[in-house]
């Protein structure tokens, strides 16, 4: 009954053929499977465990419509967060992708990066992929939730594919942009993001998702493939307007040797839930989550991450930091599965957050399940004020009480953003961070 | 410049500071020593603004301005610099964002603008240089991952680089290696001269061997029970504090 009134897919027979028409054919099925899950599950509440501190409301409550029409001009995008920087350029607004604003021209031989519609010659790395890595078959205690992955795909038009072949390395960031531009009714989108990377093959990847109007409701997959020995930076940058709804979940599928690097940014949205979900099936990987999060006024931001180390040998590393203001909510939720097989596994995550007012609240759980024997595993969660003697110590050299309590906040995010090695995002970030924790 | 007078001061219901009175006048070397215990870092902290201590009694003049009513980062402004015993790790601020920041609000402090960037850098770079400090060390984290020697080194380079008008150094020879103490010596006797004030808490005479004080203190249980030259900190190198006792007991 629920399926009756959900508006995020009152009018889905009716968009449909819009849909199908956007992006390439012979996912007919895919989309009629998933929305036939989606329809039993519906909308999650506060009693779904995966969904216990994000509260959705905003999705029965609020006027929202599916998005696609906008038009926006180079100069629109350009002064949106990171919107400037010098990158392989792939624009999408409200879900739709958006040709003129694009640019990716003058690719490396074996690279593919553009929209599924633009994908010509490339179809079959895109129907081999889609839809195969966001997925929790054959996983050990499988609780997670993936009915928003399966409203995403009901919803799969066009999308984004990165795709190198073997030994393909592509220097310059390749910035995949998704902007909502909305007027008095919130734009529904659903992004769709495929990154493939062949044997040897490197690239630094922007994911941002931001708002030039009005707000959004927003609901983007992103699946990763990385093959032996593939690199990949992931930068998720996301920024959306105070009210606008964020639930995005990523899936990243690692072969041998490979290493993947996700920093996790978050500043806006007014609930803002990421899902990150790293199965590691092959030996000698790494696997890096970094995150910083700030929550002001009413934001929620709801981090929850997933490694399955299914193969010995293998490393991963998670740093989850937020700052909380007002009455922030920010969430952790760090989930390790670590297999019998995967011995000699070492595995680290560490759970930090800053509350600012006494109204802020942080809710953490990290969640280790580890059925080899021989691994090291730990986790560490703080959640606190300000150091003091750090405080006093920058006081005693005449920097007064707000500026000193500016620089430790300031700097326990930084920290983070240390770790994008691209110095434009990391510098735009920079300043971000701060104007945002200033006002 | 600094006058404290009968100050008491506790922490946590325990009497720490038991009537202090000390008088340092523009261009004085002052050297407090004493047992473990017997309130050094607790006078240095009250003259720095550490709110974990309450003043119960007495009062602290720095020129002519009351210190207790004043905020840590205002007497900093004011002139006052405090090495630490431990100095402080600040993980993700860099050492020089944090000197620019506290060289730019000291001279907020005073109503001027801030110190252009290129007179900074060649401050930074006079001042390292000074102290033999690794410019590697600027762009690392304050105090993180450093040795016990090196975060003394950087306590005495950001005095250099503060300029201020009264030193307050807490063991600053305490865990330093021979060359390190003679260059954290050439350093403070580098800033002597002039209407600078110092004041120099340690336990040892090595330190005064090369910071030659003008007057030694001797703190016991919370109160300066002896005052004298420099040939004072000589003679307690000799015999340790127990004749000190033994005077105070006959005068009792
Ligand atoms: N925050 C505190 N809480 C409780 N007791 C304290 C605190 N700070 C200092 N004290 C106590 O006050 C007394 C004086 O300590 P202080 O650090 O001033 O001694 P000190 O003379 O500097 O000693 P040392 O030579 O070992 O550095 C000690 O007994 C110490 O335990
Ligand atoms: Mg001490």
């Amino acid at each position: 009954m629920i399926a009756t009134l959900d508006p995020l897919v009152a009018d889905y027979d009716q968009l449909l053929p819009v849909i199908a028409a956007d992006g390439l054919a012979g996912f007919e099925e895919l989309r009629a499977a998933a929305i036939r899950r989606y329809r039993e599950s519906g909308i999650p509440t506060t009693r779904d465990e995966e969904f216990k501190y994000t509260p959705l409301h905003a999705l029965t409550e609020t006027k929202y419509r599916f998005g696609y029409g906008a038009n926006l001009t180079r100069e629109d995008v350009s002064g949106l967060l990171v919107g400037d920087i010098d990158a392989i350029t792939v624009v999408f607004v409200n879900g739709q992708f958006a040709p003129d604003l694009s640019s990716t021209d003058s690719l490396p031989n074996g690279a593919y990066i553009g929209s599924f519609s633009d994908a010509r010659g490339f179809e079959d790395e895109i129907h081999a992929n889609l839809g195969t890595i966001a997925h929790f078959n054959n996983r050990l205690g499988s609780t997670n939730d993936l009915r928003f992955v399966d409203l995403n795909s009901a919803y799969l038009g066009d999308g984004t594919l990165i795709f190198l072949e073997k030994n393909v390395t592509v220097e310059r960031p390749i910035h995949v942009v998704h902007v909502v531009s909305a007027s008095d009714v919130a734009a529904l989108s659903f992004p769709r993001n495929l990154i493939v990377l062949g044997e040897n093959a490197e690239a630094k990847v922007i994911e941002s998702y931001v708002t030039h109007a009005g707000n959004g409701v927003t609901i983007p997959v992103t699946e990763i493939r990385l093959a032996a020995a593939a690199r990949l930076e992931h930068n998720k940058v996301q920024n959306e307007s105070l009210a606008s709804t964020h639930i995005a979940n990523i899936f990243v599928d690692q072969a041998k040797t490979s290493v993947y690097t996700s920093n996790n940014i978050n500043f806006g949205g007014g609930v803002a839930r990421t899902d990150i979900n790293a199965y590691v099936g092959g030996e000698y990987c790494e696997t890096w989550l970094n995150s910083a999060n700030v929550a002001t006024g009413s934001q929620i931001i709801d981090n929850h991450t997933r490694i399955d180390h299914a193969l010995p040998n293998c490393q991963s590393f998670e740093v989850y930091k937020s700052i909380l203001k007002d009455n922030g909510v920010g969430v952790f939720n760090g989930k390790i599965f670590v297999y019998e097989d995967a011995q000699k596994t070492d595995a680290k995550q560490t759970n930090q957050a800053i509350l600012l007012s006494p109204t802020a609240t942080m809710n953490t759980k990290p969640q280790l399940e580890i059925f080899a024997d021989d691994v090291k595993c730990t986790h560490g969660a703080t959640i606190g004020q300000l150091r003091d003697d750090a405080l006093f110590y920058l006081r005693a050299r005449g920097i007064p009480l707000a500026e000193a309590q500016g620089l430790l906040v300031y700097a326990f995010a930084a920290e983070v953003l240390e770790k994008i090695t691209i110095d434009e995002v990391r510098e735009k970030l920079e300043a971000a961070l701060f104007e945002k924790l200033g006002s | 410049m600094l006058t404290i007078t009968d100050l008491t001061a506790r922490v946590e219901e325990k009497e720490i500071l038991k009537g202090i009175n000390l008088t340092i006048n523009p261009g004085e070397v002052h050297a407090i020593m004493g047992p473990n215990g017997s309130g050094k870092s607790t006078l240095a902290s009250i003259l720095a603004g550490r709110s974990d201590y309450e003043v119960t009694g007495g009062s602290v003049e720095l020129f002519e301005k009351d210190l207790l009513e004043l905020e840590p980062d205002e007497r900093a402004a004011e002139g006052l610099f405090l090495a630490f015993q431990y100095p402080v790790e600040i993980p993700g601020v860099t050492n020089t964002y944090f000197l620019r920041s506290a060289i730019n609000a000291i001279r907020k402090y005073h109503g001027q603008e801030d110190m252009p960037p290129k007179e900074f850098m060649a401050l930074v770079k006079q001042k390292a240089a000074l102290m033999e400090l690794d410019p590697a060390m600027l762009s690392r984290s304050v105090n993180e991952g450093f040795s016990g020697g090196e975060k003394k080194r950087n306590e005495i380079f950001q005095m250099a680089m503060l300029d201020p008008k009264l030193c307050v150094l807490d063991e600053t020879d305490s865990g330093l290696d021979i060359d390190a103490l003679k260059v954290v010596a050439n350093g403070v006797n580098a800033l002597r001269g002039g209407d600078r004030g110092i004041l120099v808490i340690t336990h040892y005479q090595r330190l005064l061997d090369y910071i030659v004080p003008d007057f030694v203190h001797v703190l016991m249980d919370g109160k300066i029970v002896k005052s004298g030259g420099k040939e004072l900190a000589l003679e307690l190198e000799e015999k340790g504090y127990d004749f000190i006792k033994e005077e105070l007991a006959a005068k009792a």
